[in-house]
């Protein structure tokens, strides 16, 4: 087995506000190591940004961490020294954001701000950061020139490749990409994907893709974790889980989609609405939307249980649904 | 981009300053009475009256008025002083210097001071630090500049006598007169950083930035400073108008003869041209200030050129 | 947003319930003020002039004419609180007015309706009102009409802004769908949206005019004497700073007292009204 770089154990993360609480995560157990790819996938608020950014020890105002341990590369991240984090946060972890119109400051160039990351962790002064940044530029497939331009001057598309650029300056470890498509049309969407498979290779980085498009999953990844109200309830390798998937939920998900191949069945849509964070049911917590519901489910969380070898599933049933 | 966006910004000045000039030529003709008798002296005789109707052009329509008035200011002329008998020009000229000097010490004291408490408040919202500095601005807000100026006068001069309360020389004539003026502007640009950095720093920009390993100093310092700079420059513009009535009071009060003084003066001695040419000569002076902030503003938010 | 929030937010605003508390405590005075007034605010008595606070029943001393401090703080309050009153009222409806129809219409009335705005904007407001009435000489009615001259602006940009955001939104689409008119749509459909950030800038206007008026009064060309004004107490107590402090503190604090509690109610409701707020 190669090294883990990343393992997240029982991780629990609460927001207070004013308004009311919301349990984001509740016990996540995730772990990554060197050279894998991982997709992480789940519905909107199901905590998958929250377990990225709480890896990099940055909970946005009101998030607390309640419990749990994160360690990169054998160190807790929680225990770690300014420094020590410093040079994780973008040197050997770095995070690519959903959304490239807000991700990106307005009032710097995109060379400052891939240029950002290789003066603080490479100690390049500014006329080698920007040369470094030019040929970034031109490895995600943008005019090495408009290293001047600001972030307005380009669309969409260009700028999440801007992000990507600034991700990969240091040659991370490990990078996370947080939905980095989408907010961008289809065709787009696309290309930034082909673009993410070609660096993949080149620069053989270990990759947390968040996404709840498993499309990009299957393209991308070898294993999948699937997230369902801040806990992961599947996890194994693409070919096991999406072949033959265990949770309930996991099912819901992929039976959504439409085939292109083969029989045509009914698509079929998961009962019911995602779970409240502010009000998470007992047990169980996928229970009330859950046709194979039993009374065990509604009062007891479920533990991870091995059904193959490279496959986990958090289910009493352990995924059998006879009838 | 950018020299075009000056291009456009200077037209909208030109423009701007038309109206300005249009409001101080129909100032004189809004008053009840003669306009030409208020541009003179009480005791001028009625040939003089008549002259001046003539000069003024009191017999043909308002657009030649307009036009014989602007002719003149574009050549300099702005008239004669009723009360000190030689041209508004030279009197303006005389008096500028002094309340270049109060304003200019003034709003860079006040901005040296607010911008750092206004982004240390915003950096730590909901802390002591912010309450105090909350407090220290709503009050400046709610300083009325008249009773700030003799409360100053009856604290250092009256009672400690630390400082002269009246008049014009070294450094220590300037302390008081420009914590009087600075204090309600302070007050503002305070709030402005605070809630700036405290908007920014919600933003997805900085998180990407902290998750890049830059330290949160110069986050602070560097990245998020650059944007919440924008609604202070901003903000710094509409004071200005504000802080040029309050040079009014505050000349006044401290005896300082800059242009201020001179506008209570003018008015106190019914000297109408005067009047008008300064209120000409200080919106000038306003927009011109706003043109300054707009380009620095272009310069740091490259938004506003691109649009 | 829920009434429960917003209530649980006002307690707990220690500005908007101190701001709020002592503005209702100000007006309250001030309307009350015949009856707490112990002298005759105008009457001269040279005799008791520039008595030190507490002596024969004058709580705040007496002035250079011998009248009562006290007396004329209260009748002075009356005027700056009305003005303020009447000043906002009529800058509010005219601005907002001008704002809606300018940013519903758009086109050429919002073209020249902003133009004329932004003359007034140009212009430093105490310059602009010194200017207007050295012209037309002093009274409480030009007074009044040059705060209004040089306020609506504030209201009408709030107004603008405010219709160009909400005129695209879905429910205004449906209104003009069904047929309403366009005056109908203005005040049901987009005016509603817009009170919270109005009561707001009044509340902030309010302080702020009764800041020009006391510089106006001050400088001899807002209220008159013998009427009592804050802005022309403090002018007279100017010149008896060194041998009758109390001729000034007594105006200006209360002109500071009365302003700060309408700022910190501006500010609270700001606060409270927060839709960023979490």
């Amino acid at each position: 087995m190669e090294e883990k770089l990343l393992e997240i154990k029982n991780l629990r993360v609460r927001f207070v506000t004013e308004r009311a609480t919301a349990d984001a995560l509740n016990g996540v157990n995730l772990t990554i190591r060197k050279g894998e790819s991982l997709g992480l996938v789940g519905e909107s608020g199901a905590g998958k940004t929250t377990t990225a950014l709480a890896s990099l020890k940055l909970l946005p105002r009101g998030g607390q961490m309640l419990d749990g341990e994160i360690y990169f590369k054998g160190k807790d991240v929680m225990r770690m020294s300014k420094r020590e984090l410093l040079d994780m946060r973008g040197h050997r972890i770095s995070m690519i954001f959903q959304n490239p119109l807000t991700s990106l400051n307005p009032v710097f160039t995109v060379g400052e701000q891939i240029g950002m990351v290789l003066r603080q962790h490479k100690g390049l002064n500014k006329k080698q950061a920007d040369e470094e940044a030019m040929r970034l530029l031109e490895t995600v497939g943008i005019a090495g020139y408009r290293l001047n331009d600001y972030p307005n001057q380009f669309s969409g598309g260009m700028r999440q490749r801007v992000g990507i650029a600034a991700g990969i300056a240091c040659n991370p470890e490990l990078l996370i990409a947080d939905e980095p498509t989408t907010a961008l049309d289809v065709t787009i969407q696309a290309q930034i994907l082909e673009l993410m498979k070609r660096l993949q290779k080149e620069y053989s980085t270990s990759l947390l893709m968040i996404t709840h498009n498993l499309g990009i999953i299957s393209e991308l990844c070898e294993k999948v974790a699937v997230m369902y109200a801040g806990r992961i309830i599947e996890y194994g390798t693409v070919r096991e889980v999406f072949s033959d998937p265990r949770h309930p939920y996991t099912r819901g998900l992929l039976g959504a989609l439409p085939k292109l191949e083969g029989d045509r069945d009914r698509l079929t849509a998961i009962p019911g609405t995602v779970a409240n964070a502010q009000h998470l049911p007992e047990g169980c917590r996928f229970h009330p939307r859950c046709e194979h519901c039993t009374e065990e489910c509604k009062k007891q969380q479920p533990e991870m249980v091995q059904v193959k070898e490279e496959h986990f599933v958090e289910c009493f049933r352990g995924g059998k649904f006879d009838g | 981009m950018y020299f075009r966006y000056i291009l456009r910004r200077l037209g909208q000045t030109v423009i701007v300053l038309f109206f300005i000039s249009i409001l101080a030529f129909a100032l004189i003709r809004i008053a009840p009475g003669n306009p030409a008798r208020m541009m003179l002296p009480d005791t001028a005789t009625e040939e003089q009256v008549h002259a001046k109707e003539m000069e003024m052009g009191l017999d043909k329509p308002l657009y030649i008025q307009y036009i014989k008035y602007i002719g003149g200011v574009l050549r300099g002329d702005l008239g004669t002083s009723a009360s000190y008998q030689t041209s508004v020009g030279s009197i303006i000229a005389d008096r500028f210097p002094a309340t270049l000097l109060l304003t200019a010490a003034t709003i860079l004291v006040s901005l040296l001071i607010s911008i750092p408490i206004g982004i240390i408040a915003g950096i730590r919202q909901g802390s002591m630090v912010d309450f105090l500095a909350m407090l220290f601005a709503l009050i400046g807000q709610s300083m009325s500049t008249v009773w700030l100026a003799v409360m100053m006068i009856y604290i250092f001069s009256v009672k400690l006598n630390l400082l002269p309360a009246l008049g014009m020389g070294g450094i220590k004539y300037l302390i008081l007169p420009a914590i009087t003026l600075g204090y309600p502007l302070a007050a503002q640009v305070t709030r402005m950083g605070r809630s700036g950095m405290i908007d920014v720093l919600r933003e997805d920009y900085i998180t990407a930035t902290l998750a890049k390993g830059i330290p949160e100093s110069r986050v602070y310092t560097k990245y998020a400073f650059k944007n919440a700079l924008i609604p202070i420059v901003t903000v710094v513009g509409l004071q200005v108008g504000y802080f040029l009535g309050g040079a009014v009071v505050v000349e006044t009060i401290f005896s300082w003869s800059g242009v201020g003084q001179l506008a209570n003066q003018a008015v106190g001695n019914r000297d109408y041209a005067l009047v008008q040419s300064l209120l000409l000569v200080i919106a000038a002076g306003f927009a011109l200030v706003n043109l300054i902030v707009d380009l620095i503003n272009a310069k740091i938010d490259p938004r506003i050129t691109l649009e | 947003m829920e009434r429960k929030l917003i209530f649980k937010r006002m307690v707990k605003s220690k500005f908007f319930m101190t701001g709020f508390l002592v503005a209702v405590f100000v007006v309250i005075i001030s309307i009350l003020s015949p009856l707490l007034a112990n002298f005759d605010p105008t009457a001269n008595a040279l005799v008791d002039r520039l008595k030190s606070p507490g002596i024969a029943g004058h709580i705040l001393g007496t002035d250079q004419l011998g009248r009562d401090i006290f007396s004329r703080l209260l009748m002075g309050s009356r005027y700056s609180l009305l003005i303020a009153l009447v000043v906002v009222s009529l800058a509010a409806v005219i601005g907002t007015f001008l704002g809606l129809v300018s940013g519903y219409f758009g086109g050429r009335t919002d073209t020249l309706i902003m133009r004329i705005s932004e003359i007034f904007l140009s212009i430093p407001q105490l310059i602009l009102a010194i200017a207007i009435m050295a012209m037309l000489g002093t009274s409480v009615f030009n007074l009044v009409m040059v705060l209004v001259i040089t306020s609506w602006t504030q209201y009408c940009k709030l107004a603008r802004n405010n219709v160009l955001v909400q005129k695209n939104m879905d429910f205004v689409h449906a209104s003009q769908v069904m047929g309403a008119g366009n005056m109908h749509i203005m005040l049901t459909q987009i005016f509603p949206n817009i009170t919270t950030p109005l009561l707001i800038t009044i509340s902030q206007q309010f302080g702020m005019i009764i800041m020009v008026e006391a510089s106006l009064s001050f400088l001899g060309l807002g209220i008159q004497q013998p009427t009592p004004s804050w802005g022309n107490m403090i002018a007279d107590g100017r010149t008896y700073l060194t041998t009758a402090p109390w001729m000034v503190i007594a105006p200006g604090v209360a002109l500071m007292i009365t302003v700060l509690a309408f700022n910190f109610l501006g500010d609270g409701l700001r606060d409270v009204f927060d839709p960023k707020r979490t």
